[in-house]
């Protein structure tokens, strides 16, 4: 159990920085995310947190502790790789039983542990078997193992899910996080899939071109993302993005593009602080902040084609023409309309974001 | 998901099939496991048998005539007593001979000897240097350097090495001797030393050989188990033991078969070194055979001792690939 404390980390591969000035801190025994999409730095992180790779600059802590200069042994960090790393010429008990051979325990110890975090992870009954003869899943549950015997002070997840199918991936989420909650040691899990970090993390940090963009719970993440790039990568369906004008009118501020003019909520014409009065900016809207009918609700609505619909189940996506761009709009399943009609959306207002034109900071 | 359908004479059908199962690993995974091996064979047509064998009856002509030929007359003469003139039968007396033959079991005395010293210095040294030419940034320069002895012919290996080791102007035995190592004897001499020269030079030009080797099957260790090892608390020389040598063992077989049949068989800087001597103390079984064969024209004792040589030489290869496998297999 520790705070995992990241301070001022840089990671340089030759002239190329991976990882720019990274501040985090982990409460003890919170589930963290790393989530970024490839090569934005989360791994680089997760392997200077595990001692496999070198902290250019910076400090980070355990506790107290700096542990930039331990080798990984003298961590007391357990590890969950992405391609598992079992080893292969050793059976499921010698391998999660490794790290507590390495570290010389008792063989009374060693059995009880290893066949308590067996029985934790249903796997028993795999106990005499060898890596090859397991599957994905199974072998997902050994790696764990071999964490969990430790009982480390942090655990590292690096996409620990990611080459299961979907179904057990939705399965291992709930498990994880359970394990988590039950052993209450702090976890770092690095994922490039939104969902897995607003699912399973208490805290999430959302990395992109090496640079922390936000730090926050999921709800906060997923409610208040603080530029447009986050907004972007987090939620599926994604955001719709819209570029429309700025116009001051009376004591209103409306949103104006060739389609439609709404005016803000007063709340957030004070959040918008007169900075871009008049000028361009990016609004920001969820497809289930959106609502479509057949008919005009009022005067204020949007006006399109519908382009196509997509039946997922439980919800419908439609996808609306609305000049010269396209919107996607959650509905219900029971929605009538077809391709190639016109349809009516109105916003929650409550919910969208403008954005700045410029750097994408999100106004509100 | 598509099923997969009988083999299409069409190859891009086949291939097309091929990818869209593999875009479907997952659903490929679940089915079972007979469905999967069905993947098409060959895009060939299917050949009458015979056809085979006429396409291969070239190269078995060649074969028979330079190999299995001279392997019959092996035999043949290992059980006469041969001369110029033509061969006389006498059974298996050649090889009841060599049983009371004192230089023949001490030949294979010296080459067991031989062979150990050369595989254990050779596997040790090459494995190491191939650890530190895989962790160098030099890494090209160095396995080009490396090869260079490998690239010489061993007789010219054994003429620079007779010339180091010469008891007048000998750079080795300069130096051996400065350091007091050595008395005034010559190092090819002496009954003493003769046979660690003969070891050194095949230490010399063939150590490169595992080492390119090992270093081939140092890249194809697992990262990531190293990795895991290392967070699991091993330390380097730990986690070389446990994860990166079972990972060496398939490659380090080739090498050692490679080698333990070349010392069996290889002799030309050890005639050139020593020619067996001084005495016999290095004359190891396929310098004696030599001797029998080529200096006194024994050709039946000497196909006797050559075919003793080859049964030998099978067996331990038997050996030692038994006992590498297995690490291997239980890796699976």
């Amino acid at each position: 159990m520790a705070t995992v404390t990241i301070k001022n980390v840089w990671k340089y591969y030759g002239e190329t920085p991976a990882v720019k000035d990274l501040n985090i801190t982990c409460p003890d025994g919170s589930f963290v995310s790393i989530l970024g999409p490839s090569g934005c730095g989360k791994s680089s992180t997760m392997r200077m947190l595990a001692g496999l790779e070198h902290i250019s600059a910076g400090d980070i802590l355990f506790d107290d502790q700096r542990i930039n200069d331990l080798a990984p042994k003298d961590r007391d960090v357990a590890m969950v790789f992405e391609n598992y790393a079992l080893y292969p010429h050793k059976t499921v008990y010698e391998n999660i039983a490794n790290p507590l051979r390495l570290r010389k325990a008792s063989e009374d110890t060693i059995k009880a542990r290893v066949t308590g975090a067996a029985k934790l992870l249903e796997i028993s009954h795999l106990l005499e078997r060898r890596p090859h003869e397991l599957s994905g899943g199974q072998k997902q549950r050994v790696a764990i193992g071999r964490a969990i015997v430790r009982e480390p002070k942090l655990f590292l997840f690096d996409e620990p899910i990611a080459h299961l199918d979907a179904k057990l991936r939705a399965h291992m989420r709930g498990e994880i996080k359970h394990l988590q909650r039950t052993l209450g040691t702090t976890m770092i899990y690095v994922t490039h899939d939104q969902l897995e970090a607003l699912s399973m993390a208490d805290y999430i940090a959302v990395m992109h071109d090496g640079e922390l963009q936000q730090w926050g719970t999921p709800a906060e993440i997923f409610n208040h993302p603080v530029n447009a790039w986050v907004a972007g990568f987090v939620g599926e369906p994604a955001m719709n993005f819209l570029t429309c004008d700025i116009k001051g009118q009376g004591d209103d501020v409306l949103l104006r593009h060739s389609n439609f003019e709404i005016p803000l909520l007063p709340g957030q014409v004070r959040q918008l602080n007169g900075a871009a009065q008049a000028g361009t900016a990016r609004m920001g809207v969820r497809p289930d902040a959106l609502s479509i009918s057949m008919t005009r609700p009022d005067e204020a609505a949007m006006q399109g084609e519908i382009f196509v619909n997509e039946l997922l189940g439980g919800d419908m996506l439609v996808e609306v023409q609305l000049d010269d761009c396209r919107i996607r709009v959650k509905t219900t399943p029971e929605f009538e309309g077809k391709p190639g009609e016109n349809c009516f959306l109105s916003v929650n207002r409550d919910k969208w974001h403008v954005f700045d034109a410029g750097d994408g900071h999100a106004y509100f | 998901m598509t099923d997969v359908s009988p083999i299409s004479a069409n190859p891009r059908a086949v291939a097309a099939q091929i990818f869209r199962a593999r875009a479907h690993s997952a659903e490929v995974e679940a089915r079972p496991q007979s469905e999967i091996t069905n993947r098409p064979r060959s895009f060939n047509p299917p050949m009458p048998k015979r056809y085979y064998y006429y396409l291969m009856a070239p190269a078995i002509a060649i074969l028979a005539f330079i190999s299995l030929y001279p392997f019959f007359w092996l035999i043949v003469m290992s059980l006469q007593d041969v001369d110029i003139g033509g061969g006389e039968w006498v059974g298996f007396k050649n090889y009841v001979k060599l049983f009371s033959d004192g230089r023949f079991l001490d030949g294979w005395w010296l080459l067991a000897q031989y062979s150990v010293m050369c595989l254990g210095l050779q596997v040790g040294l090459g494995v190491l240097l191939a650890v530190v030419v895989n962790s160098s940034k030099y890494e090209k320069y160095l396995v080009t350097a490396l090869l260079m002895p490998m690239m010489m012919a061993p007789a010219v290996a054994g003429l620079l090495w007779l010339f180091l080791y010469n008891g007048t102007f000998g750079w080795y035995h300069w130096i051996l001797q400065s350091v007091g190592i050595l008395d005034n004897a010559s190092i090819l001499a002496s009954a003493n030393t003769a046979m660690y020269a003969i070891v050194l030079v095949d230490v010399w030009q063939w150590t490169p050989l595992i080492t390119i080797i090992a270093l081939a099957g140092l890249k194809r260790v697992p990262r990531d188990q190293l990795e895991a090892n290392m967070v699991d608390g091993a330390s380097p020389l730990r986690n070389f033991f446990a994860i990166t040598m079972p990972n060496l063992y398939p490659v380090l077989l080739i090498a050692v078969l490679l080698r333990f049949m070349d010392n069996f068989r290889f002799i030309d800087s050890v005639l050139v070194l020593t020619g067996g001597g001084p005495g016999s103390a290095t004359k190891i079984l396929p310098v004696y055979l030599f001797e029998v064969a080529f200096k006194f024209f024994k050709l039946g004792r000497g196909a006797a001792i050559a075919l003793t040589l080859l049964i030998v030489t099978i067996i331990l290869g038997k050996l030692l690939v038994r006992v590498f496998e297995k690490p291997q297999n239980e890796k699976g």
